[in-house]
């Protein structure tokens, strides 16, 4: 996966260069997600998909549509969305799955449609909050983002926001987590952290094109982590502003942290020009 | 199965004092049933690497396995290396048969699973799916019918059922039937199909997933466990040599009967790679879930599913 490149065309020569080689390679690699239609008109013509998928397009840009959160077929949605209510009493299990089908009016046998299992509910569980996060953003429900302004701030109301979504299966999550970093299911875990940050960090507004890109999606995504790992170890249904706290401190911490990078390399470049000019002074030729 | 079929056409040097010897020589069968006044507008189908005509290879095939009953054991694990018992464990681990949770108050009937397997004369498969049931998900309700065509299979499957607990109680019953028509068993009325190294030998495969779509309940689940297309070219090389070289072989110094071994490896060679039989399950109305396949034993053997849709 590429970076999001956020820049208009031809705006200086080396971002323009940049954005050419991302199309190019691009266009090599995933010519067919280029000139056909978004994935959701597409989802009918291909009854083989397997859920969900990595994208491979390489392009990012604004004028892209968005892709779904998840690439679930609409039997696997419904037996999925069922099985999410039952996820507070029963856990991310096969038990929270077949009480699922049963209410969604399939048989017990039906769950062979998720072949991962509860990993299958766990990616649907983080897609779909996911999915609800932007839409809320998207459709202006989150009165207390406008009213902020910086992208930090917004990155802390949003990292908030998704944080209290987990309130109700707290208690539940260190299951998750457990099946979550099993070998086989760490890329897939990953990469949906990766695309948590990236909506929030694109959701608030963040528009960095260098190694802040990363830098800033990795902080995210190690806030938000961390944050969900104090709430497993809380009692269920304790006060949320322990975590809003928590959130803060970590944010505090970050810029700490940016502060005594940005002064150590200030510091680096007072002593080398000192050392410089000591050298001129006692003739050498730098 | 690796195991059933070869199995039975192992146990076919047992019985074979029993049987006429004319039913079973495969080969002679086939030849003399091409040299027999066929009409030319009869559909061929293939037995092996040979052609028949349709209304043929029922009674081809049935004539490899009728033989074919008991002592094969040590047969299957002769040629699978004792793979065949891994991979069925695996595929009715994966299937996890039986409630673990009871029914709420207002689902009274319908307790526990229905389950058909087809071409599962023996019982390995089935017995598994019982024990998974009782004793992982401690459900006593989950019941198997075990379909085949062949009765001999059956009379086999029968004999080792004395020796498990499911013997004459209401979970275990044996049908004999063809699995691209059976009248006997009601629309939407299965919870789980199996058919587990059975389905190549059919003569027409897509009449038998369009009977088993009938026969499922919606929501209902079909699996199959075949032989199938080895995905790597230098593991494939080591694989034809062994089925090609090895299989016959065994199975005429251990069995006494090449032809029907010769049968069992150049069917396996016949039969759809994993994408022809997903579409095949796919064009029968079944909603094929994720990839729609697993590879066992880099692509030996693979498991398919298919769900029949709710509406």
């Amino acid at each position: 996966m590429g970076a999001v490149i956020l820049a208009r065309p031809g705006r200086s020569g080396v971002l323009s260069s940049l954005q050419k080689a991302a199309t190019a390679s691009s266009r090599t690699q995933c010519r067919q997600n280029h000139f056909h239609p978004p994935v959701q008109y597409r989802k009918q013509e291909l009854p083989f998909r397997a859920a969900p998928t990595r994208s491979c397009r390489l392009y990012h840009s604004q004028f892209h549509p968005r892709a779904p959160t998840h690439e679930y077929t609409n039997s696997q949605t419904t037996i999925l969305s069922a099985a999410l209510e039952h996820i507070p009493s029963h856990g991310f299990t096969l038990e929270a799955l077949t009480l699922g089908a049963r209410d969604a009016g399939f048989l017990d046998v039906s769950v062979q449609l998720l072949p991962r299992g509860e990993f299958d509910l766990i990616l649907f569980w983080l897609a779909s909050r996911r999915g609800l996060l932007r839409a809320k953003v998207e459709e202006n429900q989150f009165e207390s983002l406008r009213s902020v302004s910086s992208v930090e701030a917004k990155t802390k109301l949003l990292i908030l926001e998704r944080l209290k979504m987990n309130q109700d299966i707290a208690h539940k999550w260190q299951d998750a987590l457990a099946l979550m970093s099993l070998p086989s299911n760490i890329p897939l875990s990953l990469s949906e952290l990766h695309a948590l940050s990236s909506d929030i960090l694109t959701l608030a507004g963040d528009s960095a094109v260098d190694t802040a890109w990363y830098t800033n999606r990795l902080g995210v995504a190690a806030v938000y982590a961390s944050a969900e790992l104090v709430m497993t170890s809380q009692k269920p249904h304790a006060d949320f502003a322990a975590i809003e706290a928590f959130v803060q401190r970590r944010f505090e911490d970050r810029t700490a942290l940016a502060e005594k990078i940005t002064g150590f390399k200030q510091y680096l470049g007072f002593v080398g020009s000192t050392a410089i000019g000591l050298g001129r002074s006692w003739g050498l030729k730098i | 199965m690796a195991s059933r079929s070869m199995w039975r056409s192992l146990h076919y040097s047992a019985k074979r004092r029993v049987v006429s010897p004319a039913q079973y020589r495969c080969f002679s069968c086939s030849l003399r049933a091409q040299d027999q006044g066929k009409t030319d507008s009869e559909k061929m189908t293939h037995f092996g690497f040979t052609n028949v005509p349709e209304s043929q290879k029922e009674s081809l095939v049935g004539a490899v396995f009728s033989s074919v009953a008991s002592s094969y054991d040590t047969m299957n694990d002769l040629m699978s290396l004792g793979i065949h018992r891994l991979w069925k464990d695996h595929f009715v681990r994966t299937l996890n048969p039986g409630s673990p949770l009871a029914r709420r108050h207002n689902e009274t009937e319908g307790q526990g699973w229905n389950i058909l397997d087809i071409a599962g004369g023996t019982g390995d498969v089935a017995f598994r799916m019982l024990d998974h049931a009782t004793n992982v998900n401690h459900d006593r309700q989950t019941r198997v019918t075990i379909a085949d065509i062949n009765p001999d299979m059956l009379a086999e499957g029968k004999k080792r059922s004395i020796a498990t607990p499911y013997y004459n109680t209401g979970r275990l019953s044996f049908m004999e039937a063809n699995a691209q028509t059976m009248p006997s068993i009601p629309d939407n009325s299965v919870d789980l199909y199996t058919v587990v190294f059975g389905i190549r030998n059919f003569t027409d495969k897509q009449a038998a997933l369009n009977e088993a779509f009938r026969v499922l309940k919606p929501g209902g689940v079909f699996a199959c466990m075949e032989f199938s297309k080895v995905n790597n070219d230098l593991f494939n090389a080591v694989y034809k040599r062994w089925s090609f070289s090895a299989i016959p072989l065994i199975g005429q110094v251990v069995a006494g009967d090449r032809d029907s071994y010769q049968y069992l490896v150049e069917s396996i060679e016949k039969f759809p790679s994993q994408e022809e039989f997903r579409a095949m399950i796919h064009k029968a109305g079944f909603m094929i879930p994720g990839r729609g396949y697993e590879d066992l034993t880099g692509g030996i053997a693979a498991i398919h599913k298919g769900v029949k849709p709710l509406a």
